[in-house]
């Protein structure tokens, strides 16, 4: 399962990147960026919350019904992808508009009309993402966790064949006016979309095993009404940090072709260490607190927020640090190759390194997420997102008016690192208020401490970089020679710095991290 | 043991001092023999100097300032200390749980250090305690009970921080004045917490095991203590002291200074400095998005091609050095027909726009003179040249006297377009002379728009001749 997990991030990383090397940052990738993440948009809103805090805990509970469920899995699957398939015909229509939205295309550096015609490719991609999550869903509740997690590696291997294919396909994407038969886009559009579509027909196998029979069944399951409130809010956070998106993607793409693009691989990357350190952190605390939060036993669940807290500080800031230090250089070290020219990768790397201080932030508003949701409180969690949309968007704008156009993406993710710093300072704080104490000083003194031991990584690997690998980055190989040597410099560093200054929470972190990655 | 405490006065130096007298008939043996174990441990007791105790001055004993038929076996001079009895500040109200761990603290550690010594304080009865001015507790009666062990210290901690948290005493025979504490179904006595719900469960649950001293999970030392104490000091220090500012009124409506409630409008306080701090927090990141774009810019890459006689411009997302190759400038090409292109207000110069690509040096295409930079009057003005069909362009080459122009080079899908149909593909700030704008995207088009955004000095900008490159 988790290694499953891990190859399913690998080659999702992967594809992104040959995106990067075969694409380049320009107009076309940022048209697919866009493209792209309408279905996922789409979906989320109408399902994906939902689903996950709604439909699966009631499919579980089906398992009681007399008949086992079926009745109450056929409903879901009839009545779900019937309105999922509405909504994915009416979702094609719009693409225009959709595509509008997302892209300010009044500069003349985007291309709403490339976008719109990946939209047309890739919006049918909604149908099945539902049809993914419904079965996968399902899966679980009969205990079959294979099949699911293996399918998104087998929709990565489709999208980089794709990718192959794209490459290989002679000619050059028309962008003025754009055809909806160039093979190019043809290829990126419906080999994205089969990606998606393998990986939700992957299942099917794996439910007839199981030994369910799909039979259309209509109606209403009177118990999922009993969720209408809490769906309504998760709703609302959707909905309210899609706002952010939008203004997000206007600035970007009136700002600058490849702006885009270059913010879409940044965010992945920085996302990335959370990924890997704070979702298995969330795993192992999250039933624990669950469990205590139904309790009603506050001190329990202040006890593991405190605890999640300052082992998400003494394991993030310090990779923090190393990207603030080496953003740069990761930038060039992974993306300046094929189409990707090197001052996008510079770009890419500078953006990387002027957002790596919201990770802890990130984290940390990640977590009091689900203490919310633990609580049973959707609404805090959606007002919270409100607080830091109404933030980040006049942020947004400045970043558009104040910077150079082409740097905007760097503000973009400075202004998206500085709202997870509002967003976990007023979780905290609502938290607190809902809880009373919660060991906060405790919790800055760790951070305080991480981050001095964090500055004094980014000292020493600064001062070798300096005085042992003067100059500026160029290539990919001294890219990747500069990132090892600082890396190799700060970590120890860092760890030496964290033991003089006593951090007691060092100890499970690294046995954490050896763990995993003894177990990986 | 029956112990007096007496305040009394020393008639030679005129000083208070705490007198512990032991009473008892001077012929029982076994009651002199006692005294006299007591008397030696406060003897020794003199050794340890600790702010969490009195500091003890004389012990005398029978035969060595007590006379015979006196009533008394034994008596204890120790050093008096300003304060109050600890019983008078629990006789109305228990004392908030932040409070009473600060309170205990030096008591317990003077009870550690004297433990490390070997020595038993004896603090068996809240009347040998009392409470500095400073907030602490110290023991101002001093003389251990003969019989009296280390574990018995430790107890009569836990018993004096139970009497602080509920002002009930749960050891037995406990001072006039003072409940003692519920016991529950099981003997023992009740937890604090179950009294007062507000008291913090670590709190409690430390008073009781230092009560029950031997028993599974009891708390035999006063190290143990000390933790959790520190602790509770830490934990509340933010609640106490927002209880301290927010509820002013309530405290006054009541006329007492200590609550055994949690003030009603706690959370309402709590809301109220939630907003504040965000709101800091929002203004903070204000001004450090701010800074951050102030560093960017200063970090950031020049205009590209900002010097040099040629100046090579390349489309925005464009890739002229490295990736695949550009394309290949080949043959130049005619337009079929240009005109100018204008957005906003009249055209300038609308008929001499051929001079632009007549192939004449000598002619040329000139914007009126503005009176303010673009985009005061329009966004920008521009030059549209149509070909016979779609070609796929590589270059062009601007021949313009008119340093510090920036145009940008635009694909559009028609003659007429509107501006946000067009789509830029390259981008240059001109210089005096030729100046080539390399294009990246090779796509055919048959419109090709070159957009002054901005014009040069004086507000106007000349275009001697416009070359167009087809890619090979």
């Amino acid at each position: 399962m988790a290694i499953a997990t891990m190859v399913s991030r690998i080659t999702g990383f992967f594809w992104k990147l040959m995106l990067g090397w075969i694409i380049g940052f320009g107009v076309v990738q940022d048209s697919f960026t866009i493209a792209n993440t309408l279905p996922n948009i789409i979906f989320e809103l109408l399902l994906g919350g939902v689903l996950a805090s709604i439909v699966v805990p009631l499919l579980v509970r089906s398992h009681d019904d007399p008949d086992g469920g079926q009745t109450y899995i056929n409903r879901l699957l009839t009545v779900g992808m019937t309105g999922l398939a509405v909504a994915t015909v009416i979702a094609v229509a719009l693409a225009p508009v959709f595509t509008r939205i997302y892209i300010d295309g009044s500069t003349g550096n985007a291309n709403p009309e490339l976008a719109t015609a990946f939209a047309y490719l890739l919006l049918p991609e909604i149908l099945f993402y539902g049809l993914f999550a419904l079965l996968s869903a399902v899966l679980q509740a009969k205990h079959v966790f294979g099949p699911t997690a293996w399918a998104p590696v087998v929709n990565n291997l489709v999208v980089m064949a794709t990718l192959l294919v794209y490459a290989i396909v002679p000619g050059k994407l028309s962008l003025n006016p754009v055809h909806m038969g160039d093979a190019k886009l043809l290829v990126l559009g419906i080999g994205v979309t089969m990606g998606i579509v393998v990986q939700a027909a992957i299942l099917l196998p794996a439910l007839k095993r199981s030994g369910f029979k799909f039979k259309w069944t209509w109606g209403f399951d009177a118990r999922l009404k009993e969720f209408g409130g809490l769906a309504l809010w998760i709703l609302g956070y959707v909905l309210i940090s899609q706002v952010g998106m939008v203004v997000t993607q206007r600035v970007l793409s009136a700002a600058s072709a490849g702006g885009v693009s270059i913010y879409a691989q940044a965010w992945l990357l920085f996302q990335l260490p959370y990924g890997v350190i704070g979702v298995s952190l969330l795993t192992a605390i999250l039933p624990r607190m669950s469990r205590a939060a139904a309790d009603g036993d506050t001190q329990r669940v202040v006890d593991d927020l405190s605890t999640g807290s300052r082992l998400s500080a003494v394991m993030l800031v310090p990779i923090s640090a190393i990207l603030t230090v080496s953003g740069v250089a990761i930038g060039i070290a992974l993306f300046r190759a094929g189409a990707t020219d090197l001052a996008q990768a510079n770009r890419l790397g500078t953006a990387l390194a002027f957002s790596a201080f919201g990770l802890l932030p990130y984290a940390l508003v990640m977590l009091q997420l689900r203490v919310f949701y633990a609580m049973k409180d959707a609404r805090t969690p959606t007002l919270i997102m409100l607080v830091m949309t109404v933030v980040k968007v006049p942020l947004l704008y400045m970043c558009g008016a104040v910077v150079d156009p082409r740097q905007v993406v760097i503000a973009v993710m400075l202004v998206n690192s500085l709202t997870f710093v509002v967003g976990a300072v007023l979780g905290q704080m609502w938290l607190w208020v809902r809880l009373g104490n919660l060991h906060s000083k405790k919790i800055i003194a760790v951070i305080s401490k991480s981050v001095l031991a964090g500055l004094g990584g980014v000292a020493a690997a600064w001062l070798v970089s300096r005085f042992v690998l003067p100059g500026t980055i160029g290539s990919m190989g001294r890219a990747w020679l500069v990132l090892i040597v600082q890396s190799v410099v700060a970590g120890p560093v860092m760890v030496g710095l964290l033991m003089a200054l006593k951090v007691p929470e060092l100890k499970p972190a690294t046995s954490r991290i050896t763990r995993l990655v003894r177990r990986g | 043991m029956n112990a007096h405490f007496w305040r009394a006065q020393d008639s030679y130096l005129r000083r208070d001092v705490a007198l512990t007298l032991l009473a008892g008939d001077q012929g029982d043996a076994a009651a002199v023999a006692a005294a006299r174990r007591t008397l030696e441990r406060a003897a020794h007791a003199t050794t340890l100097n600790h702010p969490g105790k009195a500091r003890v001055l004389d012990v005398l004993s029978q035969g060595s300032g007590i006379g015979a038929g006196e009533g008394l076996i034994g008596i204890i001079v120790a050093d008096w200390v300003r304060g109050t009895d600890l019983i008078d500040l629990v006789a109305e109200y228990p004392v908030p749980s932040a409070i009473a761990a600060s309170l205990l603290e030096p008591l317990a550690a003077a009870a550690e250090t004297a433990h490390h010594t070997g020595l038993v304080l004896g603090l068996d009865h809240p009347q040998r305690i009392r409470v500095t001015p400073q907030g602490a507790l110290f023991l101002a009666f001093l003389g251990a009970p003969a019989e009296a062990s280390l574990h018995d210290d430790v107890r009569g901690l836990g018993a004096i921080l139970y009497l602080l948290l509920t002002g009930r005493w749960p050891l037995p025979g406990g001072p006039e004045g003072v409940p003692a504490a519920p016991l529950g179904p099981d003997g023992h006595v009740v937890a604090p917490r179950a009294l007062y719900s507000y008291i913090p469960q670590e709190l409690s649950e430390v008073a009781l095991r230092c009560l029950s001293g031997d028993s599974i999970g009891g708390i035999r030392t006063s190290a143990g203590l000390i933790r959790v104490l520190e602790r509770a000091k830490f934990i509340d220090d933010e609640t106490h002291q927002l209880q301290a500012i927010s509820d002013d009124e309530e405290y006054e409506d009541d006329g007492t200074v200590w609550t055994t409630r949690r003030p009603s409008n706690d959370r309402a306080t709590r809301r109220k400095l939630a907003v504040g701090v965000t709101a800091l927090a929002v203004a903070t990141v204000g001004v450090l998005a701010w800074l951050g774009m102030q560093l960017i810019s200063f970090f950031g890459d020049t205009e590209p091609g900002a010097g040099g006689p040629t100046i090579v411009a390349t489309a925005p997302g464009g890739n002229p050095q490295n990736g695949p190759p550009p394309p290949q400038p080949g043959e130049p090409i005619q337009a079929a027909g240009v005109r100018v292109y204008n957005v906003k207000g009249t055209a300038d110069n609308p008929r001499r726009a051929t001079f632009a690509v007549d192939g004449d040096p000598k002619t040329a295409w000139k914007t009126d003179a503005y009176a303010q930079p673009f985009p005061a009057l329009k966004p920008g003005i521009g030059i549209m040249a149509s070909f016979a069909e779609p070609v796929p362009f590589a270059e062009v080459i601007i021949d313009s006297p008119s340093d510090g122009t920036v145009v940008e080079i635009r694909t559009a899908p028609t003659e007429r377009p509107k501006l946000d149909e067009t789509k830029v593909i390259g981008r240059a700030t001109l210089q005096a002379g030729q100046t080539k704008l390399q294009l990246d995207s090779a796509e055919p088009t048959q419109h090709v728009l070159i957009w002054i955004t901005t014009l040069a000095e004086g507000n106007v900008s000349e275009l001697t001749e416009i070359r167009f490159l087809r890619a090979q």
